[in-house]
């Protein structure tokens, strides 16, 4: 019993070791203390009511923050992927189309999803003046039966 | 007996070094995972996204290879319990998150399947914990 303890801790121990090691080295590590999230003000959300005059609109450009399989598994009509954990890589077929001026809406999914928080922090600090955020957006987009799409980026 | 012990070992291990593998491989979407299931102080949530695939990945390796099999199976059964408590708070409390379980290969939100999966999986970790006594 003591000596299965023993082992037991002895294997989270080196798990956590060779964790704490890899992500020092990899390119792809995180801070091992991750920055606190700026709170959404109230001016960075985009009210339900407004966001579906935008839509039909037609000039706002309504930008999906979650993983391209969650786009292509169904998104908002005339929505672009722009994943924010791959953000660099996505960014360019997105940025061809928008302009600084551009009028943008950023949606995820949950009343809990801070990717489209995080998309809004990137798009401003690129020079976006005019994004703001759906919270909760794929869900309420779905709830009101609003027009949806499947399949990848068009 | 033992070929099934040693089929379950295989299949538990396999999975563990899979869901690990996976993990480590996109260690911020994990951690956004785990940041969704609301349990963790802000604070913790990187270093556990960077510490729990390699711990995963170890015990995992250490089951499948029957290297400590009680304490590799023990390791693995208490992540399992843990899983539990979090898809279960998450089910309870109407969170619409990601699993996370097996990185993003599966884009699957939690529900009553996964919390299914991992009792399965809890109790083969349990099962060979026990057969593995002495």
């Amino acid at each position: 019993m003591w000596r299965t303890i023993q082992r037991a801790l002895l294997i989270v121990l080196a798990g956590s070791t060779v964790g704490l090691v890899t992500n020092a080295i990899s390119p792809r590590g995180i801070p091992y203390i991750a920055p606190p999230t700026p709170r959404l003000q109230a001016s960075d959300i985009v009210p339900f009511q407004e966001v579906q005059e935008l839509w039909k609109g037609g000039a706002t450009f309504f930008l999906d923050a979650r993983s391209p399989a969650d786009y292509a598994a169904g998104h908002i009509a005339n929505a672009f992927s722009l994943p924010v954990e791959d953000f660099d890589q996505y960014y360019p077929h997105v940025a061809a189309m928008l302009t600084p001026d551009s009028s943008i809406v950023v949606y995820c999914d949950g009343q809990q999803c801070d990717l489209s928080h995080r998309l809004m922090v990137k798009l401003r600090a690129l020079g976006y003046g005019h994004v703001r955020a759906l919270v909760n957006g794929w869900t309420v987009w779905q709830t009101a039966g609003l027009p949806s799409h499947r399949g990848e980026q068009p | 007996m033992k070929i099934v012990s040693l089929l379950l070992r295989l299949a538990l291990g396999g999975a563990f070094v899979v869901a690990g593998t996976l993990k480590f491989l996109q260690p911020a979407t994990f951690a956004a995972d785990i940041g969704n299931y609301r349990l963790l102080p802000h604070e913790a949530i990187n270093l556990l996204a960077i510490t729990l695939p390699w711990i995963e990945v170890v015990a995992g390796i250490l089951l499948a290879l029957g290297v400590w099999r009680r304490a590799s199976a023990a390791v693995i059964a208490v992540m399992l319990m843990i899983f539990l408590v979090a898809i279960g708070q998450a089910l309870a409390r109407g969170l619409d998150v990601r699993c996370g379980c097996f990185g993003t290969v599966e884009a699957r939100k939690v529900s009553g399947l996964a919390l299914g999966q991992d009792t399965a999986l809890l109790a083969v970790a349990v099962w060979l914990v026990w057969r593995e006594r002495n």
